[in-house]
């Protein structure tokens, strides 16, 4: 599934550029983040509990940084596994400078395998939206 | 109180409510789930998340430390279980080994990779999610087209270009007859994938009892006693200390004419925890790792001359496999090359399969197994090419119709359709829906900017399956007649009926044959410690075949009989009517009830005769019967959703003779429902990775009561002379027929946009584009 949006943090970019690469921001914004640990430069390893319509379980997974261009953009590769499935994404974040704001936009893709697939690939688009969502919302929060 | 009423009435032929429905309806029958033992236990499936993954290791420790759990097998466990068996033999074909857990490997999402038995299901679920598996996800392939290009990830690395048969038959002069062709229309027209959803999903109770060193199975199956022999060879125990029992069975739909991992390794299971075990298959589950059907990509050319005649047929037929070969795979697409001239006298026929391998669950028989497809083809050629030549679909078949004077009639591809009357039932479908009118009123639709349209199916298809040399098991069908002491009448089918009504239909052959009541007659099947050997229900051949054989157990009995009739009235010429024995001479008579006392009580007996009254009879039948009919669907289009509304669907359906016109009525609706699923709704999807998309019903569309169309069904009536009852079943009949009307119907709708073909499912975001002026 192919994903791309933009959001907008109140903040200038290299504030913004910052708080995406703080493992305790991210953590405390991402919803349904348990954990967020730094295991090595670029490399987190991550718990967290993901609902999606009637299934719902725990993830275990990686998140790398990569392709890092301060503070214009980075790359970030998601791999997770649980129970209900297995979850596979990469993503270019791209920031941009407006006024005292920062855009920023994403453009991905995830796959998804498993329970999560054969059952929930139908909300799997706009569970992601809101998800993306509120994970700005929650980091314009804490930007301020 | 013997009885001294002789019996006229006829039970052949008359509407009957089923003996089964009263417990269906009431929720009195017993499925696999309603059984309970002491002790049993409860198992739950480990599937894989990946189409295609290796598996570097199994740590099962967290679901062990669970309170309840009794124990975890995985691959290594089972390595020495018999390879699940592909019944169906080809030259060539490549039979991966198919372990009843995975291995090393995994090759579709669902396969089983290990089992949890635990004293109750929910602690058996619970610990599933604490077996942790090391997965190193790979490469895989969903669509067969994309399998066969170069360079695609191999299913089974031993071999890369996935094929797993290839298959050729041709007859007469393909190339000269093309060659000299007026008129030569070809198209790609696809079969999709689809999920047989029986209402009962799969289940098994495997019970080991360690003192007779005896192994019992219930399990939901439309063939305990291949099933038997089967497992009993995959378990390495002997065949008569296993007892298979198909207690109640929801639904099949072909999806339980199979022997699948789990039946086995609940046997498995049972036999090593000494605990009787229980798995019943989740509604995910079923979608994901029962059999589905079809999955057809089908290449047709068909040759005619400036007058309509159609003189050849190429099919390039390309079978979506799955990761292996279930019971039956690559047999059906072998089906639906014998079917593919249809109803029509074309001698030059060239067809090719092949079968290829794809990291998804197997295809094998789903409701008319082959037929389907090959109608659904054949049936949009024909509309095609009338569409092509601007002659009127039903004209156009009606020219090429194999006549009645010309059967048995030999076809090119080797069988000898039995009998036929194929213009009888069109003309009857057309009357009823008024065509000509209805071509008036679409003429007048159309200039007013609507969208109606009106499409027709003849079909021809295979029953009554089969001969024992064209069938992978034996073909026939065995029956056993008990005439109690007290006259009641007990009947051991060997078919394994599921939903068909056999138990009434067979209960009306007995009680006219026999004379006595209907309420009297009881029909019993699915146990194999009770019934004889028999082959099962499948390929519509329950009533031709093991309803023959229970009529020439009824034959042996009525001789027998005589002879104690003629002893009892001391009279040598006796007749044996309406359950009563009567003296030719003296007019006296004795009662069918009488006569079970006297022959079990044997105060005397007559010469060379054994006491009682118990027949068997197995039936190994000289043909398939080959049913027919006609499809008449009326739709119309919304232009602004894309809707497709079926205003009027005919269907006029020769399946011989007819016991009872209920159960036939019942069989061509739910048939037709089937039909109409694939036409409009049911797709399986997968994504590129060979994930299932539509693993729900939320996301698999089956049509649910609002959904269908009112049926306006009838019948002809055309005896088979194969079998002397003259019956040649119907269990596919109504799914064979609609698909290729429905999507005749719409396509018409849409021609005057310029649509030529449409491929299922015509789902409303297809018709919706197609309407707009987009590709469909």
């Amino acid at each position: 599934m192919k994903i791309h949006g933009s959001h907008r943090l109140p903040v200038g970019r290299e504030r913004a550029y910052a708080l995406l690469q703080d493992p305790e921001i991210l953590a405390a914004c991402m919803p349904g983040c348990e954990a967020l640990v730094k295991v090595d430069e670029d490399l987190y390893e991550m718990k967290m509990k993901m609902a999606l319509a009637a299934i719902s379980g725990q993830f275990a997974g990686k998140v790398r940084i990569g392709d890092r261009n301060p503070v214009e953009s980075f790359r970030l590769i998601v791999e997770g596994t649980g129970k209900i499935g297995f979850m596979k994404g990469e993503g270019l974040l791209r920031l941009r400078e407006e006024g005292a704001e920062t855009e920023v936009a994403y453009e991905g893709d995830v796959h998804v395998g498993g329970t999560i697939a054969s059952v929930g690939q139908r909300l799997l688009d706009t569970t992601s939206k809101m998800l993306i969502k509120r994970f700005f919302g929650r980091l314009g929060e804490r930007a301020q | 109180m013997a009885s001294t009423v002789t019996k006229t009435e006829v039970l052949f032929g008359k509407k009957m409510k089923r003996k089964e429905d009263p417990r269906l309806i009431t929720g009195t029958a017993t499925y696999v789930d309603d059984i309970q033992m002491p002790g049993m236990h409860h198992a739950v499936i480990l599937r894989s998340p990946y189409a295609a993954a290796r598996i570097k290791g199994i740590d099962a420790r967290g679901a062990l430390e669970l309170p309840g759990v009794a124990a975890v097998f995985t691959g290594a466990d089972v390595k020495d279980v018999g390879p699940v068996p592909c019944g169906a033999s080809l030259p060539g074909l490549r039979v991966p080994h198919h372990h009843v857990l995975a291995q090393d490997r995994t090759y579709f999402v669902g396969h089983p990779v290990a089992v949890v038995v635990a004293t109750d299901r929910y602690i058996a679920r619970d610990a599933v999610d604490r077996i942790e598996v090391d997965w190193e996800p790979l490469e895989a392939v969903a669509e067969p087209e994309k399998a066969l290009e170069a360079g695609a990830p191999a299913v089974h690395p031993q071999w890369p270009d996935n094929k797993a048969f290839d298959y050729h038959q041709e007859h007469g002069e393909v190339d000269k007859v093309f060659a000299e062709a007026d008129v030569v229309v070809k198209q790609r027209i696809t079969s999709q994938r689809l999920i047989p959803c029986a209402m009962e999903t799969r289940g098994v109770v495997a019970e080991w009892k360690s003192g007779e060193k005896s192994l019992t199975i219930y399990t939901s199956t439309q063939i305990p006693h291949l099933m038997r022999s089967l497992v009993a060879g995959m378990l390495g125990i002997p065949e008569n200390r296993l007892r298979a029992v198909a207690p109640e069975v929801g639904g099949g739909f072909g999806s339980k004419l199979n022997v699948y991992a789990e039946e086995a390794l609940m046997g498995f299971v049972a036999m090593k925890t000494g605990k009787p075990v229980k798995w019943i298959e989740s509604r995910r589950e079923n979608m994901l790792a029962t059999t589905h059907g079809r999955g057809h990509v089908d290449y047709y050319e068909i040759a005619a001359k400036k007058d309509g005649t159609i003189v050849g047929i190429k099919l390039k037929l390309i079978q979506d496999v799955g990761s292996y070969h279930q019971l039956l795979t690559p047999a059906i697409p072998t089906l639906s090359v014998l079917m593919m001239p249809g109803v029509y006298r074309c001698q030059n026929i060239r067809a090719d399969i092949v079968g290829v391998f794809t990291n998804c669950v197997p295809t094998d028989a789903y409701r008319g197994a082959g037929r389907p497809e090959a109608m659904h083809g054949i049936e949009r050629m024909v509309d095609i090419l009338a569409a092509e030549m601007k002659m009127d679909p039903a004209e156009l078949r009606l020219k090429n119709f194999i006549q009645p004077e010309e059967f048995p009639y030999a076809t090119a591809t080797g069988l000898t359709y039995d009998s036929g009357d194929y213009a009888k039932p069109l003309k009857k479908a057309l009357g009823i829906a008024g065509y000509a009118a209805l071509r008036e009123e679409q003429r007048a639709a159309r200039s007013a900017g609507r969208l109606m349209g009106i499409g027709l199916s003849t079909y021809g298809e295979i029953c009554a399956i089969g001969p024992s040399p064209a069938t992978p098991a034996g073909g026939w069908e065995s029956a056993t007649v008990r005439i109690e002491p007290s006259g009641k009448v007990t009947v051991h089918t060997g078919c394994s009926p599921h939903g068909q009504g056999e138990e009434t239909t067979f209960a009306q052959i007995a009680a006219d044959e026999l004379g006595v009541d209907f309420d009297d007659i009881i029909v019993l099947h699915g146990d194999t410690a009770i019934v004889q050997y028999g082959i099962g229900t499948f390929g519509s051949r329950g009533t031709a075949i093991g309803g023959t054989a229970m009529y020439f157990a009824i034959q042996e009995l009525k001789a027998k009989i005589k002879r104690f009739g003629a002893m009892m009235l001391d009279c040598d010429d006796v007749t044996f009517s309406g359950g009563r024995c009567v003296c030719d001479k003296t007019g006296k008579s004795v009662s069918i009830q009488e006569i079970a006392a006297a022959s079990y009580r044997a105060m005397k007996l007559p010469p060379k005769t054994e006491p009682g009254l118990v027949a068997t009879y197995f039936w190994e039948p000289p043909n398939f019967t080959f049913p027919f009919g006609a499809h008449v669907v009326v739709t119309e289009v919304d232009k602004e959703t894309g809707d497709i509304e079926v205003k009027r669907y005919v269907a006029v359906d020769d399946c011989g003779k007819i016991i009872n016109p209920l159960v036939v009525a019942g069989q061509i609706h739910g048939g037709v429902a089937q039909g109409l699923g694939q036409a409009l709704y049911e797709e399986a999807v997968y994504d590129d990775s060979g994930q299932l998309m539509t693993g729900e019903f939320m996301d698999y569309c089956v049509p649910k009561s609002t959904m269908m169309p009112w049926i306006e069904d009838s019948n002809t009536e055309t005896a088979t002379p194969v079998n002397p009852l003259g019956v040649k079943g119907v269990g596919e009949a109504g799914t064979i027929g609609c698909s290729p009307a429905v999507v005749n119907s719409v396509v018409d709708a849409l021609s005057p946009l310029g649509v030529r073909h449409i491929d299922m499912p015509m789902n409303r975001e297809k018709i919706w584009k197609l309407v707009q002026g987009g590709a469909a």
